[in-house]
């Protein structure tokens, strides 16, 4: 089992969100439900920092807003030194081309192999002959342990190996920060284990600053440095693994725990059940 | 009452909403479409796959729309004893208007559909947002080859309609009905007009390209990315193609061909 590293990090963050609130806007331009309220988190150079939370709690959005995909109503969003929504078009692409996101399901190219699915952002993004290209790609592949599938189609390849091939595909460019939103999501214990490995490995190897969004507490305990816990779009704990474990707040507990009810609720909020079934008035 | 007259508010402000938005789309489609071009292959990829694989439909239909221009031709023009004009009844008909419109009928519900539903199947696998994030923009490598290589495809594609078509109307008139050849061929000659018939018959095609094409891509880059929203997306795709196509046909042919 992989172990948190000591890591190479510098004290300088190289992400910092400063009292980020965000909501998303309809089509007509009105808000819609608060995602993100005053949100503040940090990550360094070499740190792997998880975003724990129940569905829905903001922990993608953040995601979003550090791709500037979204942007928040208030607050800030530094990348690098880099306020990520002040950037132009093309700032904002530049900055791009040095994050690394790895999707839920992996959002590999369908059309394409695994072998282009990798070279896809070194042909984009640089003018590498194409053996070099090759060269690079197989050794990404390697380094996911799918080097003998390049050939094959996303839709020859098990989710585990999709999510790998996605790995190998969000690091092509040896990003300086890498996403990952939820890694660990429908993967049996082998590719679980494996993926695990390879975040830990991979964001220590290349001195990233690593982003985990996940709800899979055991895994993450194990392979992250510092832990965010995310309810209803705010940051209510924060920490080292060691200090998560040993929370006495409910939420952490009832999350660790995997408590069916507590400070989360079993029941969405509705009306009197008695009243609702026509028993009493 | 008041729900009412609040659901019609609501109807209008999310139409002039999506229409502001198409029109934004329209225009950084127009401002991405340099990749279409300085990477030639990425839309001759998508003229091979929506352009070819139209083909069989395309030629299939011209045919037998040929067919029946030949044949119903042909019994109005013998009342007036003017059978000779077969060939010209059949070619002004298809080069104005049967090839350009039918073409992007067909054209809608055979390529618009595939191209809303790439896409939209596309954006639901998040497949877009990974483009982005890898600082691509699905808009230029994405939506522009596809949306130009519909328009470069549609004239081709009505050309091809037009050609088959009077084909047909030349196997139904001459060969099995017996109108003279050189009669069905040199009234053809002389009574089509190059700039006025089938000049204009290419740019209306040039627009039902535009057109279509945009809506398709558009519809699939708008929907939501569920299955359901897909599949609404791509039966808007057929709809609102074939509507608009009918409608920019009738205002077209008014400026084209009316005399003043």
């Amino acid at each position: 089992m992989p172990t948190p590293s000591s890591s190479a990090s510098t004290d300088q963050p190289f992400v910092t969100i400063q009292g980020v609130s965000f909501a998303y806007p309809t089509l007509t331009g009105a808000l819609g439900r608060q995602i993100l309220t005053g949100v503040d988190l940090q990550v360094k150079r070499g740190q792997l920092v998880a975003l724990m939370g129940g569905s829905g709690s903001g922990k993608t959005t953040i995601l979003r807003l550090l791709g500037g995909q979204v942007k928040p109503q208030a607050g800030s969003v530094m990348v690098d030194g880099q306020n990520v929504h002040a950037l132009t078009h093309r700032e904002l692409f530049a900055l791009r081309s040095r994050m690394g996101m790895l999707f839920q399901f992996g959002a590999l190219f369908t059309d394409m192999s695994v072998f282009e699915n990798v070279a896809f952002p070194l042909r984009e993004h640089t003018d590498l002959p194409e053996s070099a290209i090759r060269d690079l790609v197989l050794m990404k592949l390697h380094a996911v342990g799918l080097r003998g599938a390049q050939a094959l189609m996303p839709s020859e390849v098990s989710g585990g190996m999709a999510r790998r091939v996605a790995l190998a595909r969000a690091i092509a460019l040896d990003p300086q920060l890498i996403m990952y939103d939820e890694p660990f999501a429908g993967l049996d214990p082998i590719s679980l284990g494996q993926t695990a490995n390879l975040i830990r490995t991979l964001g220590a190897s290349l001195g990233a600053a690593s982003i985990i969004v996940t709800h899979d507490v055991e895994e993450s305990l194990q392979i992250v440095d510092y832990i965010y816990f995310l309810a209803e779009g705010k940051i209510v704990a924060k920490g080292t693994p060691d200090e998560i474990r040993a929370s006495e707040m409910p939420y952490v507990k009832q999350f660790i725990s995997g408590a069916p009810d507590g400070p989360v609720r079993f029941q969405y909020p509705a009306p009197d059940y008695a009243v609702d079934l026509g028993l009493s008035k | 009452m008041r729900r009412f007259i609040e659901g019609i508010g609501h109807g209008l402000i999310d139409s002039i909403a999506k229409m502001g938005y198409g029109a934004r789309l329209f225009w950084l489609l127009l401002r991405y479409s340099g990749t279409s071009f300085t990477r030639l292959r990425l839309t001759i990829t998508q003229i091979h796959f929506i352009g070819n694989y139209s083909l069989i439909i395309i030629v299939v239909s011209g045919l037998f729309v040929g067919f029946v221009l030949g044949l119903q031709g042909y019994n109005t023009l013998q009342r007036y004893g003017s059978e000779q004009a077969l060939g010209l009844l059949v070619a002004i008909g298809l080069v104005r208007e049967l090839g350009p419109v039918v073409t992007a009928l067909l054209f809608a519900g055979r390529a618009g559909t595939s191209i809303t539903a790439e896409i939209g199947l596309m954006k639901a696998g998040e497949q877009l947002a990974a483009m982005e994030m890898m600082a691509v923009s699905p808009i230029a490598r994405v939506l522009a080859p596809r949306f130009w290589a519909g328009v470069i495809s549609m004239p081709l594609l009505a050309a091809m309609f037009s050609a088959v078509g009077v084909f047909g109307g030349y196997i139904v008139g001459v060969v099995l009905i017996g109108v003279d050849d050189g009669a069905f061929w040199s009234q053809m000659q002389n009574g089509v007009d190059w700039m006025e018939d089938v000049g204009n018959g290419v740019i209306k095609s040039i627009v039902f390209g535009i057109a279509v094409t945009f809506i398709a891509v558009f519809e699939g880059y708008d929907s939501q990315p569920t299955p359901e929203g897909v599949a609404r997306a791509t039966t808007r795709t057929v709809v609102s193609s074939s509507l608009v196509v009918l409608g920019l046909d009738f205002m077209l042919t008014a400026l084209m061909f009316s005399r003043g």
